[in-house]
């Protein structure tokens, strides 16, 4: 019963964009956003301000503690108690979020907009079979019976391409790995077919070619579904091979913001070129120059393409 | 569930002797041999082939009155176990979403629902309302709710902090589906557990209040009431309060070892979650299966 009223409600949204001008319709517009902590009586956030198109990326890079998580948590209306937006706005698909009642949250979540975390076990019910948590999402989002969710389950397995989505549907989240957790933990988030995803630290519990592997899916559903993705991480290398657009916060300030390209190459905050000769410095790149000697490498070509398969 | 806590011997023996007890509420007054209420010429005969237990001082059966206050033992503890259930658990739930206004007044309610004493407190009430097995019980099922309330509160705030309750409002499920989907489960094991003792109390408060004359009119037998006239003519029929503290021991004793069995099932479902059930045990087939079904 949600799906129509969603779907009109959306178009209607899109129809009438937010930003004056021509242009691709902003489905999540960000402006000077500011959180305050109530107990320490401080301010985390002091004004973040992004926008999201459909197909567009954005990454937010920082250490822990610079207010990343905060700000996928304001959008998703998910802020922890003693937390509260102090200021600025968030506008998803052309509303502001500020005037929401928890019904009309409720609504907008999962089919709108929708979210996926480090630590996938956890977000996900130890004691129900993966399957059935993901057809769940498309019963209550979409009102699908049973079957039909099933079915629909399924072909998401098989869409963040799990090799056996049959066997996986019936197992449960201890039964599989970190990788193969992520990839369940993605087709339960886009299963309403949201078009927004924040993908708060994805892939920081992964491994290097996990991960690699959860970012190509991630730009796989952008582009074959348009999803518009928040992409927050401490890494630098994520950010450089999904986004299209940089945001780097230090203690709750965005201290450079720009294309990727433009942020990673020509830094101009001290703090971004920190992180980028960090990575020089710490980066598996410069062992492998000052180290290995050239006959090596093909011996370590070889073992990555084990890994692969 | 049901299979698991009856594949134990606890469970087995716990729910057979209810279920005999269950069967004595329903057929005691068809089995009885005489009227509980009639009197013969003999009191305080002792066992022969006529009257299995012997006579009391008024020269009833004794055997057809234990059969007959059956009855009234079985039902008055059942409904307290079960208006506590009510009155317990759904404010045990709904204290956790309900927002701190909902959430203090609902605790101090139960600490001072504590405080109170149940039997005197029951006594006050059938003096107050009439003297009646349903009123007694009634205000005792209140007086008892707070354990259910307390055991509903915590297992929904150990869930209902976790990530996938809240993965749940972030893919955006309303809070009435994560109660039911995820909250529910972790709540029922130990509001089992809560129900199987608590009809076991509910069985010493009934003995209790019977045994005082409370809730039931004198002529009407009951096992608390045969308790009571017995000892009255202990030193003539000293074997007499045999018969009826047994059956309530029993009774107590079998809501126990379920709530025993319960626990240790329920226990066993979250090791077993952990622990025991590998990826090669389902391959390999053997017993485990009986635990992913108990579960759905």
């Amino acid at each position: 019963m949600t799906t129509v009223s969603e779907d009109s409600a959306r178009r209607g949204a899109v129809s009438e964009p937010v930003a004056p001008g021509s242009g691709p319709p902003v489905v999540l517009a960000v402006r000077d956003l500011r959180v305050h902590d109530r107990v320490s009586d401080r301010e985390i956030v002091h004004g973040i301000s992004f926008e999201l198109t459909p197909g567009k990326v954005v990454g937010i890079v920082g250490e822990s503690g610079s207010g990343k998580t905060l700000t996928c948590r304001a959008a998703l209306g998910i802020l922890p108690e003693h937390f509260v937006v102090s200021g600025g706005s968030i506008t998803i698909t052309g509303h502001d979020v500020a005037g929401l009642t928890p019904a009309q949250w409720t609504e907008l979540r999962g089919s709108t907009i929708s979210a996926v975390f480090q630590d996938p076990a956890s977000y996900l019910n130890p004691s129900i079979r993966v399957g059935a948590q993901i057809a769940e999402v498309v019963r209550v989002k979409q009102g699908f019976s049973r079957r039909v969710a099933r079915r629909r389950a399924l072909d998401l397995l098989a869409a963040v391409q799990l090799r056996n989505p049959a066997l996986v549907y019936e197992q449960y989240t201890y039964e599989l790995s970190g990788g193969m957790l992520q990839r369940v933990l993605i087709a339960a988030a886009v299963a309403a077919e949201p078009t927004v995803l924040i993908a708060d630290e994805a892939t920081t519990s992964l491994d290097v070619i996990v991960q690699a592997e959860i970012l190509d899916l991630l730009a796989d559903l952008r582009d074959r579904a348009g999803l518009a993705l928040l992409v927050v991480s401490h890494d630098l290398a994520v950010v450089a091979q999904i986004c299209d657009e940089v945001l780097v916060m230090r203690r709750g300030d965005v201290v450079e913001h720009g294309s990727t390209a433009e942020v990673l190459r020509r830094p101009r905050h001290e703090y971004t070129r920190l992180l980028i000769a960090e990575h020089e410095q710490y980066g598996l790149e410069a062992y492998l120059d000052a180290t290995t000697p050239q006959h090596q490498e093909p011996n370590h070509a070889r073992q990555e393409s084990n890994h692969a398969h | 569930m049901v299979r698991r806590v009856l594949a134990r011997p606890a469970g087995r023996l716990g729910a057979g002797i209810l279920i005999l007890i269950a069967l004595l509420a329903i057929l005691g007054p068809v089995l009885a041999p005489h009227d509980p209420l009639g009197s013969t010429p003999d009191p305080l005969v002792g066992i022969s082939g006529q009257h299995w237990l012997g006579t009391d001082y008024l020269g009833r059966d004794v055997f057809s009155r234990l059969l007959h206050g059956s009855r009234e033992s079985v039902v008055g503890s059942v409904e307290v176990a079960l208006v506590a259930l009510v009155v317990g658990v759904i404010p045990g739930l709904l204290s956790v979403y309900l927002g701190r206004v909902f959430e203090w007044t609902a605790l101090r309610l139960a600490d001072t629902l504590i405080a109170l004493p149940f039997l005197v407190f029951a006594v006050a009430v059938t003096a107050l309302l009439g003297n009646g097995i349903t009123q007694a019980m009634l205000t005792v099922g209140v007086l008892v709710s707070p354990l259910f309330f307390r055991v509903a509160r915590a297992a929904t705030l150990t869930v209902a902090r976790s990530q996938y309750v809240e993965y749940g409002l972030i893919s955006g499920a309303s809070i009435g589906w994560i109660i039911r989907r995820h909250v529910w489960a972790k709540v029922l094991p130990p509001i089992a557990v809560a129900l199987a003792q608590t009809i076991g109390v509910g069985f010493i408060i009934v003995s209790s209040l019977t045994f005082l004359g409370i809730g039931v009119q004198p002529p009407a037998p009951t096992w608390g009431g045969l308790l009571a006239s017995d000892l009255n003519y202990l030193n003539f029929q000293p074997f007499a309060p045999i018969a009826p503290a047994a059956l309530i021991m029993a009774t107590v004793w079998a809501c126990n070892l379920l709530a025993d069995a319960i626990r240790d099932v329920s226990g066993q479902a979250g090791r077993a979650l952990t622990n025991t059930r590998r990826l090669g045990a389902r391959r390999a087939g053997g017993s485990q299966p009986v635990l992913a079904k108990g579960r759905s």
